[in-house]
């Protein structure tokens, strides 16, 4: 039976007077990926970062599979986070900091070992578990973090924009991962701006703008919203997020120069 | 390109190694998201931040110049031999207090700087190498401008009070700026010498981690040497004095060591009485062969900062890696593990967590000068080992601030936290115990009245390091914090240092009144106050989820 995982209701996220997040509400179930889709400063790394409790609420209800964020390490157990801007512990190195990462999550050594070879070999990581996090490319640090988020088996996973800086092989091993951890009944929530990802990978897609949700559901769904048989996510995202407008005179113009 | 414009440039890249200088303590922290009044604001502190560190060193060079110069020159007797040694005593003296504490201020700007790639960010303006190279060395001037002003001030103007003549004049300031310009290398060389061989030194094995602590030991002596200078200025150059006085003819082969052959060069240009011609002839060569040293030292520096800053970071070492194993420990053990790792790399928290030693070691030697070490000079000691012990918490919590907007995500309860934190500060404070006891030792002291209310005091301590935790963690846990957002919020730091004041001096109080009323009462008593504080503050921070 489907699960509720992630219950989002009335969230708003507020910096001094600025509104972030206007009062969104969404809902997430287990054995889905659910793609979060917004133009830039839409609101949705302050969403995420409210889910995995980096970030705290200005107003709102937020449950993680039943578990209230209030009670954040009950919610927090339950979470793989990859962060958008991954700054890790710079000094530490890889194994470093992975070895926090499994000490703060009660991990066993038996358990943590055989996936982390596992996972190192996968994305390629293992020549650099020794070099300082600060020494390694933007690719390799997100490698990192991404292998942080999975070392605990989290039931849901929430990775703000994981593909950017990871190499083709990389990128295709995490869209796997993701997909086989859906269908193994976790859940996901997934932010991209790379619009054919998210058509391709996610369940459900929420697009995001101004701070309010101005779509959700499948592709199918959203395609009934803008009133468009066809047209490809991508489309329907520059609908609804009123972004087409005046686009193609810019592009002339510009061509023009 | 004009100088002019290349000053005009090098504003602006100071402007930016300062802000990167202050917020590499808080890298990966949750800045303000919206605003830019806040960012503003940030950038603005940064810059405060890096000029207040900058006055406070000149004050420092000022006040400790003019306490070494003329305290030192006008107590040690008027017959001109006297004086005259001990004007190369002071000299010598204020000239290693100048080298010294302007590379302690320089050094974490400085480490930016090499750190930073600005060099790489210059070159793809279009400016010619040549440029770049001087925009850098004016960003190297504009870090330390104020305190090698203020050097140069004080000592031409003490050495010009003292009645010195233009002779001098001109010798000291050909020692300060060979001061100047040696300090300058060697700010960059330990820059570069942390950069290569422990911020970017990674490895797994025994051997490396203790190669590791041993750079940062190398690391940090600068700062060391220079907390012993300004606890014992006068000393030192009372010391400087006496020992050119009580050597022999022949070690006064001294006169060719730095900083001694310029204080030797400015005496004998101020009086050329009883002038001794090999001496003479020692010095003045000695002073220009070091003086052809800061020449080539200049041009080392120049080509130092323009290849570092291109190479930047990927000079990193790169280990053989033989597998991935982990050895995971509980969540306390963790957090303790895993602070050490970062201040063994971090030489801001390194000198931060040795400070009570090195403290103790201090405060024992300024108070061995009392005949005996009884109660009130133990409590004495005790009163500033426990100040410098409180200023441990907010700068282990500050650890929690780097990676903060990743670090939060975390399952991490506060108490586990605060124990951890507290766990490691009674490590510290044990290890000042140690250092005293063997201070004591070696001087041969009794300093049993120390220990034991040392001992006892612990309980206190680690009670106010508990409540000061659990303040900060109340505070900020979901802002992201570090030891600049907390130096910035001064009224908070202070008010968090006063109560942690007023939790060790509680039971302080205690025990002086009972030790005037019934003095075998004392132990017990101060004992029992400081347990009760103790078991207060523990189930204080047990009730934190």
């Amino acid at each position: 039976m489907e699960q509720l995982a992630v219950t989002v209701e009335g969230l708003t996220v507020k910096y001094g007077s600025f509104v972030a997040v206007d009062n969104i509400s969404f809902k997430v179930r287990s054995g889905e990926i659910y793609g979060l889709l917004g133009p830039n400063g839409a609101g949705k790394t302050s969403t995420l970062k409210v889910l995995v409790g980096v970030l705290e609420p200005s107003t709102g209800k937020i449950e993680i599979f039943g578990t209230p964020i209030t009670d954040e390490v009950g919610a927090k157990s339950q979470i793989g986070y990859v962060p958008e801007e991954v700054v890790l512990l710079d000094s530490l190195t890889p194994r470093e900091f992975i070895e926090f990462v499994a000490d703060i999550r009660h991990l066993k050594a038996s358990a943590v070992n055989a996936k982390l070879e596992r996972l190192t070999t996968a994305f390629e990581i293992t020549q650099c578990f020794d070099t300082p996090i600060a020494a390694l490319s933007m690719g390799n640090k997100q490698k990192v973090a991404i292998i942080a988020a999975l070392l605990h088996e989290p039931k849901l996973l929430i990775l703000d924009e994981p593909l950017i800086g990871l190499d083709a092989r990389s990128s295709k091993i995490l869209k796997e991962l993701i997909t086989f951890h859906a269908k193994k009944g976790g859940a996901a929530i997934f932010s991209t701006h790379i619009m054919e990802v998210a058509e391709k990978l996610c369940t459900r897609v929420g697009i995001i703008n101004k701070g309010q949700i101005v779509g959700d559901g499948t592709v199918e769904d959203l395609r009934k919203l803008v009133k468009s048989a066809e047209g490809s996510l991508e489309d329907i995202f520059l609908k609804v997020t009123e972004q087409e407008t005046g686009m193609r005179e810019i592009i002339r113009a510009l061509e023009e120069e | 390109m004009k100088v002019s414009e290349l000053w005009r440039l090098s504003s602006t890249i100071y402007r930016e190694i300062s802000f990167q200088s202050i917020f590499s303590l808080r890298s990966g922290a949750t800045l303000p998201q919206r605003g830019r009044t806040s960012i503003n604001q940030l950038a603005k502190r940064a810059k405060t931040n890096t000029l207040i560190s900058k006055i406070i060193t000149s004050i420092f060079i000022g006040i400790f110049g003019f306490m070494m110069l003329f305290a030192s020159t006008t107590t040690m007797g008027t017959l001109e031999p006297l004086r005259e040694s001990a004007l190369v005593g002071a000299i010598s003296a204020f000239l290693a207090v100048v080298l010294f504490l302007i590379i302690i201020m320089g050094l974490q700007v400085s480490t930016t700087m090499i750190s930073s790639k600005i060099v790489e960010t210059l070159s793809v303006f279009p400016l010619t190498r040549e440029d770049t190279s001087k925009v850098v060395f004016l960003c190297l001037i504009r870090i330390f401008d104020l305190p090698l002003i203020t050097a140069t001030l004080t000592l031409l103007v003490t050495y010009a009070f003292l009645g010195g003549s233009p002779l001098g004049f001109l010798a000291s300031l050909l020692g300060i700026i060979v001061t100047g310009i040696f300090a300058l290398t060697l700010t960059i060389g330990l820059a570069k010498f942390f950069y290569s061989k422990v911020a970017s030194g990674g490895g797994r094995s025994k051997w490396k981690t203790l190669l590791r602590i041993i750079f940062m030991f190398v690391w940090i002596l600068p700062s060391f040497g220079t907390y012993i200078v300004v606890n014992f200025a006068v000393e030192i150059a009372r010391s400087f004095t006496a020992f050119t006085q009580t050597f022999s003819s022949t070690l006064q082969l001294l006169v060719i060591a730095y900083p001694f052959s310029f204080g030797f060069l400015v005496s004998f240009a101020s009086s050329l009485q009883n002038i001794s011609y090999p001496i003479l002839s020692l010095s003045i060569a000695a002073s220009l062969a070091y003086s052809l040293l800061a020449f080539y030292a200049l041009r080392w520096l120049t080509r130092t900062i323009r290849r570092m800053g291109a190479a930047g970071a990927a000079g990193a070492m790169r280990e053989t890696v033989r597998d991935t194993i982990v050895k995971p420990r509980t969540p306390w053990v963790g957090i303790i593990r895993k602070d050490l790792r970062v201040a063994s790399r971090a030489p801001s928290l390194a000198s931060i967590l040795l400070l009570p030693a090195i403290q103790t070691v201090v405060l024992a030697i300024a108070f061995s000068s009392f005949s005996e070490v009884g109660f009130s000079t133990a409590m004495g000691i005790l009163t500033g080992m426990s100040v410098t012990m409180l200023l441990l918490s907010p700068t282990l919590f500050s650890i929690e601030g780097l990676g903060s907007a990743y670090t939060l995500s975390f399952p991490l309860e506060k108490k586990t936290l605060i124990s951890a934190k507290t766990t490691l500060i009674a490590f510290i404070y044990m290890l000042s115990l140690i250092v005293l006891s063997a201070v004591a030792f070696l001087m041969g002291r009794d300093f049993t009245y120390i220990l034991t209310f040392g001992g006892i005091q612990t309980f206190s301590i680690l009670a106010a390091s508990m409540i000061e935790l659990l303040i900060i963690a109340n505070k900020y846990w979901k802002k992201g914090f570090s030891l600049s957002n907390i130096y910035a919020k001064l009224p908070t730091y202070i008010m968090i240092l006063l109560l942690g004041i007023v939790i060790v001096s509680i039971p302080m109080t205690i025990a002086f009144v009972t030790y005037i009323l019934m003095e075998q009462l004392t132990i017990p008593i101060f004992l029992i106050s400081v347990l009760s504080e103790f078991m207060l503050a523990t189930f204080i921070v047990t009730r934190e989820k």
